[in-house]
């Protein structure tokens, strides 16, 4: 996305991407599951990650 | 073993990027629906990061070529073209209506937060907690509501959930069209500056990964 953007939110931006490929999209029946992905694990990186955007941006107001 | 990765409205080439495991995109037709798939060795994948952003590359770029794009969540195959036909012909109508909805479209995602998450409950008495804690879900509920409206507004379509949690405020997936991109990111900007004590935290505009549904099962 955009390189200048703060790493924090780079690293938001990969975990929405994870949790896009991973539990988003379209599935048909029929199809063949080949991966289970764990889920539970994706969404607690991004509360964390989250967690840590706020305190960032409390850090140097204006910087988004 | 094919590997799905998108569902497209024709005429579809496929993306000149790799596949898992260096593998060659194709496009199978089925019915009025292409499908890029490629040809795997094997039926089980690992959900490493590069696969994942293997994944991702080729629904961006095909995204970038095709108007209507439904993504395929990952580690999803078929035997043969029969078996990826079969699967196709079956929700065909859903399938066709949801490439209509994200024609054009984008998708935005959006999650607020509330200050302090995670730092704690404040001191006091039991009746004190339970009181803050009602105001705070009420408060929730307000802040969500003035920042999910003008935005839905915008969107052609969109997801929301109001969160549970104590710093997630509300999550949400907007579908946007390409045009109204610019006004969409304007509208968060304006949003943000409303409501200093929130954090937004605005990703996208991604492939039209949370509107690629149809309902399992009952077709």
């Amino acid at each position: 996305m955009n390189e200048h953007l703060p790493a924090a939110q780079q690293d938001v931006t990969l975990l929405e991407l994870v949790d896009r490929v991973l539990n988003k999209g379209v599935v048909l029946t029929g199809d063949i599951t080949l991966a289970v992905a764990d889920v539970d694990l994706v969404y607690v990186g991004l509360r964390v990650l989250l967690a840590s955007v706020a305190t960032l941006e409390e850090a140097e107001p204006g910087a988004r | 073993m094919l590997y799905l990765y998108a569902l497209s409205e024709p005429p579809t080439t496929a993306p000149d990027v790799p596949g898992l495991d260096d593998t060659k995109l194709d496009v199978e037709r089925a019915g009025e629906i292409d499908a890029v798939v490629s040809v795997l060795d094997r039926t089980r994948v690992e959900p490493s990061e590069k696969a994942i952003l293997d994944h991702a590359r080729v629904v961006d770029r095909l995204a970038e070529s095709n108007d209507a794009v439904l993504p395929a969540r990952f580690g999803r195959g078929f035997a043969d073209a029969a078996a990826l036909r079969a699967a196709v012909a079956e929700r065909a109508a859903d399938l066709e209506r949801a490439l209509d909805l994200v024609r054009g479209c984008a998708e935005v995602s959006l999650r607020a937060l509330a200050p302090g998450g995670g730092a704690g409950t404040p001191a006091g008495s039991g009746r004190d907690y339970m009181r803050a804690r009602l105001g705070e879900q009420r408060r929730t509920q307000r802040l969500a509501g003035e920042l999910h409206e003008p935005l839905a507004a915008i969107a052609r379509t969109a997801t929301k959930s109001v969160g549970t949690g104590s710093e997630l405020v509300f999550s949400a997936a907007y579908l946007v069209p390409r045009e109204a991109i610019d006004d969409f990111n304007a509208q968060v900007a304006r949003l943000g500056g409303d409501h200093p004590d929130v954090t937004l935290a605005c990703t996208g505009p991604w492939p039209p990964y949370s509107f690629a549904t149809v309902e399992p099962g009952s077709g």
